[in-house]
């Protein structure tokens, strides 16, 4: 997901209808935790935030499951002087398209992540330093299993929901497949079953850049220190898979940084989009760990669901949940083809789901748009009743 | 309006009569689902819906319905033979680019499949033809041309000798009267408003 910038308005968040003052808090699980490698934690600590009041059936919860660079805080302001909301406010808060007056809203930073939930910039408590990359390879299965923990920890008996873009997606269909009787509702957007080759092969250049940043010294750097360079080019080579060329051309076309200069002959930065990633970069450096980008990457790429489960119909055969996939038309790091494939096979093996695809030009990061569309569109989804008299489910 | 409200439930109740109980069906050009979603309560279909517009796959959403949204021949050939039950073509035939291909691709996918249309050889139809010498407009096409989508107009006896000529096989026929209720017994071509069929391969 892209970052916030400099000159936007700032944000009112205490109006009405918005969510206001959010605080996180910590899960923390002391039980082991083995990890689909194998490999086992002592323990993992997740960091979490919700909104709304777990009804007394404790199933009105919606779990909100976050892309490759996002976190738990996904609405609301944790200080009236923030001037930046969550990253999905727009579509959370009380009377929204995900209604916290109607809904108990639970939003976690992923295992393997860096902002404040277990990941290789945790203490291992067996030295006392950083895991770096000897902690355990992280999966979006191991992902989901940990957020299962949490909800259960929460009380929550069943989710009404769980949504997500991007990797959020990927997390909202395993959840779906690995807990089926727990999930009743999966909204997945701009998402993939499986990292094609074009995704995977910009993952690897984003590694490379930081591997081969000598500050990344395998891995082994102190706090606040790292590849400071190689992950940042990383977030500005991803950034513009995020975007589309319509939408950066019309953001930045070929404007200069100072078009009093003139022609210039060298190498500073010239042009406005030049500039912008440079700011992209520089701000993910100061809120993102180059070794959970490692991580979460090769997360990312190993997912596959027709390889895990045999074929993709066979991995959604146990799912219980109604669905719905949605994509954009002018997303190329996950196309709507790629989305459309999810709701083909899911109606393959007869389940209900549904497709619907927005016609937008901003990419990948789409899914995050201000669009009553698609508000409309996820009121409808989470709001309806099943239109079968009788539920087959049962 | 209401007029059309009413023809829209005749429509429904007849394609409803041929649907079996909990069978699983496909609404081509679902529109905002209100011929599923009766299915649905009716019937207790396992029902899907495809449609080219994301407001109608919201209306869809909203009422509980599996609805995709995109091209129906495309979504069709993601799908084995026989997938489906019945797959519906309700008042769809006139605007497709190939209709051949979507009523053949339904006949594969799907064990039956009804067509639905108005009947374009109905007498107002010709009389409103030949003496105003304009397009048709009516209750059901109400637009002036400049203000339509293309269409391909069909006739009773367009689409039997299509059924002959493709070798496909009639299991039912409904013609019914301008009212789009009372059956019609006699030359249909001429005196029915609204036509059904189901076929077979």
């Amino acid at each position: 997901m892209t970052d916030p910038e400099e000159n936007e308005p700032a944000f009112s968040s205490l109006a009405p209808g918005e969510l206001g003052l959010v605080a996180p808090r910590d899960f923390v699980c002391a039980s082991p935790f083995t990890f689909k490698s194998g490999q086992v934690l002592p323990g993992f600590t997740l960091r979490y935030e919700t909104y709304g009041t777990l009804s007394a059936t404790r199933d009105n919860a919606i779990l909100i499951c976050h892309a490759l660079s996002g976190d738990h805080h996904c609405a609301g302001v944790h200080s009236a002087d923030d001037r930046k909301p969550g990253w999905w406010n727009n579509l959370i808060g009380p009377g929204k398209a995900v209604d916290t007056s109607r809904f108990f809203v639970v939003c976690a930073n992923v295992l393997g992540g860096c902002v404040g939930s277990s990941g290789p910039s945790s203490t291992d408590p067996a030295t006392g330093r950083t895991y770096g990359i000897s902690f355990p390879f992280v999966t979006i299965l191991d992902m989901v299993r940990s957020q299962k923990l949490l909800l259960d920890h929460l009380g929550v008996a069943s989710l009404h929901a769980v949504i997500g873009g991007s990797m959020g997606g990927m997390t909202a269909l395993l959840f779906a497949i690995e807990f089926p009787l727990f999930t009743r509702r999966v909204l997945a957007m701009a998402t993939t079953s499986r990292e094609s080759a074009q995704a995977i092969a910009f993952n690897e250049v984003g590694r490379q850049a930081i591997m081969q940043d000598p500050d990344w010294n395998r891995g082994d750097y102190p706090k606040g220190g790292g590849p400071r360079v190689g992950l940042a080019i990383a977030r500005m080579m991803a950034h513009i898979t995020y975007v589309s060329d319509a939408s950066m051309d019309r953001k930045f076309g070929r404007r200069k940084k100072n078009p009093a200069n003139g022609e210039t002959y060298n190498f500073d930065v010239q042009f406005e989009v030049e500039s912008y990633l440079r700011h992209q970069g520089q701000a993910f450096i100061n809120r993102f760990d180059a070794n959970s980008y490692l991580y979460i990457t090769r997360a990312l790429d190993q997912f596959d669901l027709a390889h895990a489960y045999g074929s993709l119909e066979a991995a959604f055969a146990p799912v219980q949940a109604e669905s719905l996939i949605v994509g954009f038309t002018s997303d190329w790091l996950f196309p709507p083809e790629q989305n459309r494939q999810i709701a083909l096979a899911l109606l393959r093996a007869g389940k209900p789901a549904s497709y619907a695809e927005l016609a937008t030009d901003l990419g990948h990061d789409s899914f995050l748009l201000e669009s009553d569309d698609l508000y409309a569109l996820v009121r409808a989804f989470l709001e309806r009743n099943s239109a079968a008299a009788v539920d087959f489910s049962i | 309006m209401t007029k059309l409200v009413e023809k829209r439930t005749v429509d429904m109740e007849i394609i409803g009569e041929w649907v079996n109980p909990a069978s699983r069906v496909l609404d081509l050009g679902c529109g905002r689902g209100a011929l599923l979603h009766y299915l649905v309560q009716t019937k207790e279909a396992a029902a899907v819906g495809v449609d080219l517009d994301f407001r109608r796959i919201t209306a869809c959403v909203g009422r509980g319905l599996s609805a995709y949204q995109g091209d129906m021949t495309t979504f069709m050939r993601q799908f084995p033979d026989r997938h489906f039950d019945r797959v519906i073509c309700s008042r769809t035939v006139q605007e497709l680019d190939d209709p051949t291909g979507v009523i053949l691709e339904a006949l594969r996918v799907g064990r039956a499949v009804t067509v639905g249309f108005v009947n374009h050889g109905y007498w107002k139809n010709r009389v409103d033809a030949l003496l105003r010498g304009r397009k048709v407009r009516n209750a059901v096409y109400t637009t002036e041309w400049f203000e339509s989508r293309p269409a391909n107009p069909v006739t009773i006896a367009d689409f039997e000798h299509f059924c002959a000529a493709k070798g496909i096989t009639v299991t039912r026929r409904a013609h019914l009267l301008g009212d789009w209720r009372t059956p019609c017994r006699v030359l249909p071509n001429f005196f029915a408003g609204y036509a059904l069929y189901d076929l077979a391969k």
